[in-house]
């Protein structure tokens, strides 16, 4: 400690002292300034790219020159509607994300469970780190060990096609509801489980009365990242998928070999709008405060 | 808890067969990164170590690498920028919309990577091209660099509710202007938390192939997109294998990184 600590040197004028000072008495400049470059990024520059990719997606190209038509049409549109293929596509997508969160949650909430309530608090760090690990390791090549393993040669040698697909997205979206969870029943007071016993409720009826409710905005949270993940994924079906199709592969097939940026951009709302509706319809549960 | 011994038992044996799943295929990636095997056959049947060198030796993996470790850089540097900005006015402000600039934050990870990608792509290319610039390391960088705020947005806001601002008032009633206050005392406090969502924005960088896809350059190759376009040429496996098996141990250094630096609160997203 110093003890003999110099009196306080009365405040200059300098200019920075000055603008410290007038920062200090209007937080609305101070707001503005914080949020001025993140609204430009964000706000201006991301939402202003969906914006037009949406209004591309009312556009069309020339069949002969493949130039844009900028005429607004509901083309596009219809031909995701009538077309069967798109239809199969984009209930298979929707078919698959459901399967690997159905899969990733079966999986999750146990391993989640026995991390939270029933490893020692020392165990508990170590357990973490063994799921964040592979979180770590690139996404390639987790779907590249799926491959080596399914293929003919591999350790499975189940080959490839739409359960291989399932099962490698399975795999890699798993860590991102393993820790939501973790997160959300580590948060869940021991003594409310005790309180269930003690008045007489067993395992499976403390389970649905009382661990499942109150787990239900982390189980949510990671809901929203598997199925995101899983809806427009097209690397892993290349990877793995064989010929079985996701819509994600129709947004990049459009936009590489055909050439068709408005309907690419048309079959890219689909994804969007399905998660957008999923995010609203979770919003009220509070899950999103848990992502 | 009061839970049966069976349910117990049940439960762990899950827990372990569950890290079993995790770490399996990750293993044999390991272990055929030395099969002598060109297609992987096996169990193995010999162990070798020249895939590592033809690997440490390959010009596109290091051409890749400084990519990558380039475009991940310049990303997490905005996204410390952004996401810290963000941070402090959603925390320390009301105001309106607040709910929409959170969720706008949370936007470019929510929605699919594909959307972001053509999105970004489509605009690039209509604002870059009347310029005579084409797409480039820059492009990539403004792309990762959007989905990236959100893991320094995190953090900083896990960082800023827990603290408060009580040390800051503090600081003010003893005379520290903004400036000083900021430097003396918010910023080691965030110090932290900053770096574990650096970290998080930079392996996300670095692991990232679908926006990368659509917003690189001709000629501007990361790792990801290396590894993708070897991965189906069969003279290319054992070496894009090795990349797979380094990168596996590679990922180990940002877990221990963040379990050093934060006591373990860092990497849930």
């Amino acid at each position: 400690m110093n003890t003999a600590a110099p009196a306080r040197p009365a405040p200059l004028r300098t200019p920075r002292r000055r603008l410290a000072a007038f920062l200090h008495r209007h937080a609305g400049v101070r707001l503005s300034l914080l949020l001025s470059a993140p609204a430009l990024w964000l706000g201006l520059a991301y939402l202003g790219a969906l914006a037009a990719l949406f209004v591309t997606a009312f556009w069309s190209t020339d069949t002969f020159t493949g130039d844009l038509v900028r005429v607004p049409t509901w083309g596009n549109f219809q031909d995701l509607l009538t077309a069967d293929v798109y239809r199969t596509i984009a209930l298979r997508s929707v078919g698959v994300a459901v399967a690997v969160t159905l899969i990733d949650l079966l999986i999750a909430f146990p391993m989640a469970f026995a991390m939270a309530k029933l490893a020692s608090p020392r165990a508990q760090r170590w357990l973490v780190i063994a799921v964040l690990t592979p979180l770590w390791a690139s996404y390639l090549v987790k779907a590249y060990a799926w491959r080596v393993m399914l293929g003919s040669e591999g350790l499975l040698g189940w080959g490839y096609g739409l359960t291989a697909t399932v099962l490698t997205l399975s795999y890699l979206w798993l860590p991102y509801m393993i820790l939501p969870i973790y997160a959300g029943l580590e948060r869940l007071p021991d003594s409310l489980l005790e309180a269930a016993g003690d008045l007489g409720a067993r395992g499976w009826r403390t389970f649905r009365t009382v661990v499942w409710p109150l787990a239900l905005p982390a189980v949510i949270a990671g809901s929203v990242f598997t199925f995101s993940l899983s809806l427009g994924d097209y690397i892993t079906v290349k990877i793995v998928g064989g010929t079985s199709q996701l819509i994600g592969n129709v947004v990049y097939d459009n936009i590489g070999a055909a050439n068709n940026l408005p309907f690419a951009a048309a079959v890219a709302t689909v994804p969007v709008m399905i998660m957008l509706v999923y995010l609203a319809a979770v919003r009220r549960t509070g899950a999103l405060e848990n992502l | 808890m009061n839970l049966s011994r069976t349910a117990r038992t049940a439960l762990w044996a899950m827990l372990a067969a569950g890290l079993g799943v995790v770490y399996v295929p990750l293993l044999i990636v390991m272990l055929n990164s030395f099969n002598t095997d060109r297609t992987f056959a096996w169990p193995p049947s010999g162990l070798t170590v020249r895939w590592w060198e033809a690997a440490w030796n390959s010009t596109g993996v290091r051409d890749a690498l400084w990519t990558s470790v380039q475009a991940g850089a310049g990303a997490t540097v905005i996204a410390l920028v952004l996401g810290t900005m963000v941070a402090f006015a959603i925390q320390r402000y009301d105001f309106f919309g607040k709910n929409a600039v959170s969720l706008l934050v949370l936007l470019p990870i929510a929605l699919p990577g594909i959307v972001t990608g053509i999105a970004l792509n489509n605009a690039f290319r209509a604002v870059l091209s009347p310029f005579g610039v084409s797409l480039g390391l820059f492009t990539v960088i403004v792309g990762h660099a959007t989905f990236c705020v959100v893991t320094v947005y995190n953090n900083v806001l896990a960082r800023l509710r827990r603290t408060g601002i009580s040390l800051e008032e503090a600081s003010a009633d003893l005379g520290a202007d903004t400036f000083t206050t900021f430097r003396l005392v918010t910023f080691p406090m965030m110090r932290s938390a900053l770096l574990a969502g650096g970290l998080l924005a930079f392996a996300l960088s670095f692991d990232e192939i679908i926006v990368t896809t659509f917003t690189a350059g001709a000629g501007v190759r990361t790792l990801p997109l290396w590894i993708f376009e070897n991965l189906f040429r069969p003279n290319q496996a054992p070496v894009v294998n090795v990349v797979a098996a380094a990168l596996i141990v590679a990922s180990v250094v940002p877990i221990y990184l963040a379990q050093r630096l934060s006591g373990g609160d860092a990497g849930v997203r």
